[in-house]
């Protein structure tokens, strides 16, 4: 089959790539770059596991080919610790326990950074609304809520440091 | 027309396998930088059974969590620790690594105490130091064990251990299935639309007795994950069969709860101290969620005044209720 030349930013690198046209991204990011922190649940849109931020937007990135991805910036959740350093949503998360078989993690938390974008200091209902499209089945939420309530006042007093 | 209604349901729960053989073992090696690796078969599989382990051996060896490598769930290294199910792995593994970890505890002390001069039976380990009752004697560990290795001796230990129980007996039903068992009461508050049948969970509380919770958070996030997947059992989850065949085997057709579903939790963290527990831990893993659709389902007979005895309770469901409540009393 004709090769595909993929070009994409990928936590803020630049990869250039020869694929299978109908590869799926998530194929492309775990099985080809190794980011294998991005999980498979379900395979079909349904569960979440597999969010990753494409220019800003959280996707499901078993719905989305590949090639769909040319010349667009891609956030895994390898691209939040920088230097090693935690970021706030990874040091909230651990701080609450919320992270239990850690398979949802991934995806709620870009799904919160997304969220907190758009909103720095949403509610708890916008907070739960955001994070209603990826599943978890053994925290209840409770502690990934509080988790995303948290983070976003460590990047607030982040924030408020580096402005001043 | 908008009903509420409360619900309120208890339970206990045998921790480990009904009256069977249900071992677990467990290696530590206490190391010459005063730091422990423990090796156990137990998986941690998001329960959290990685950090409790490695708490009970920090606490028997008195040293600090982060000084404690877990090395679990590895067949090529590990003794077996049985399966991680029937709520069994603090309670049995953890007494496991407790009973090796005492035997490498035990050595350590030994050796202290010939080289302090002191009683072996007041002689403790404890933040990272050796103590002579409640007093340190400023020696740390890490001293003791290098003065060990330069007799040649190692700290390692090992330990298993089998829940005491007895075989049922086919006549009576009559033996001890379990060793300890978990108790548990939790209220639910509903609010059920009249019109749609839909019930919405508005709170719930869940009072658990766990014997010693080794760590709370993780009691608390089991307890929590528990609830929600009671909230799914009793509201949404149904595997719909036809000629043998699943009808409804997506995460689309078949709902369990999202972030959306699952209302405020109030977990209420019982502690009575089990004596054969490692230092008085139960386990928590099912009994979180055994209650929680009899209180609901409950809570929604109290608002209606109807009950439903099919789970789940769909809102077709609910309003089939209705209706035929409403045909009966015209009956009358």
């Amino acid at each position: 089959m004709a090769q595909f030349h993929l070009e994409m930013k990928v936590n803020g690198k630049a990869i250039a790539l020869d694929i299978d046209p109908g590869l799926r991204l998530l194929d492309v990011l775990r099985d080809i770059l190794h980011l294998t922190g991005t999980k498979e649940g379900c395979g079909e849109g349904e569960c979440g596991a597999c969010s990753v931020i494409l220019d800003d937007e959280l996707v499901d990135s078993c719905l989305i080919l590949a090639p769909q991805a040319y010349g667009r910036e891609v956030i895994t959740i390898e691209g939040l610790a920088l230097n090693g350093e935690l970021d706030p949503y990874q040091q909230a998360f651990l701080e609450v326990g919320a992270v239990q078989c850690g398979y949802c993690t991934p995806g709620m938390i870009l799904a919160a950074r997304v969220l907190l974008n758009h909103k720095p200091k949403p509610s708890q209902q916008e907070i739960a609304r955001a994070i209603s499209g990826n599943l978890c089945r053994c925290t209840g939420y409770a502690k990934i809520v509080q988790g995303v309530e948290i983070a976003a006042s460590i990047k607030e007093t982040k924030e408020g440091v580096s402005r001043a | 027309m908008k009903k509420r209604g409360y619900g309120l349901a208890n339970m206990w729960y045998g921790i480990g396998n009904t009256a069977n053989p249900n071992p677990s073992g467990a290696f530590v090696d206490f190391l010459d930088d005063g730091t422990a690796i423990v090796l156990t078969g137990c998986a941690d599989i998001g329960q959290g059974s990685n950090t409790v382990l490695a708490q009970i051996a920090a606490e028997t060896l008195g040293i600090c969590i982060e000084d404690v490598v877990i090395i679990s769930a590895d067949t090529e290294v590990t003794p077996d620790a049985g399966a991680s199910s029937a709520s069994r792995q603090t309670y049995v593994s953890g007494n496991a690594v407790r009973l090796a970890a005492e035997k490498v505890r035990d050595q350590v002390i030994a050796i202290a105490a010939e080289i302090l001069n002191l009683p072996t039976e007041t002689v403790n380990l404890y933040q990272g130091e050796i103590w002579n009752s409640n007093e340190s004697s400023g020696v740390s560990i890490k001293d003791i064990i290098i003065k060990c290795r330069s007799k040649g001796i190692l700290t390692l230990g090992h330990g298993s251990y089998n829940p005491v129980t007895t075989m049922l007996d086919p006549e009576t039903g009559k033996g001890i299935p379990y060793a300890t068992y978990a108790f548990a009461t939790q209220v639910a508050e509903v609010e059920v639309d009249t019109e749609t049948g839909i019930v919405e969970v508005k709170q719930i509380v869940a009072a658990h007795d766990v014997g010693t919770a080794i760590n709370p958070q993780n009691v608390e996030g089991q307890i929590e994950g528990g609830c929600a997947m009671g909230i799914g059992y009793a509201l949404l989850e149904e595997v719909i069969l036809k000629d043998g065949e699943i009808q409804n085997p997506g995460m689309s057709t078949y709902l369990i709860p999202t972030s959306l579903d699952v209302p405020e939790i109030h977990t209420i963290i019982i502690e009575e101290s089990e004596i054969s527990g490692p230092y008085g831990a139960k386990g928590v893993g099912e009994p979180a969620l055994v209650p929680t659709a009899a209180a609901i389902a409950n809570a929604v007979a109290d608002a209606l005044g109807i009950r439903i005895y099919d789970l789940p309770l769909t809102p077709e469901r609910v309003v089939a209720a209705l209706k035929s409540a409403q045909e009966d009393s015209k009956k009358v």
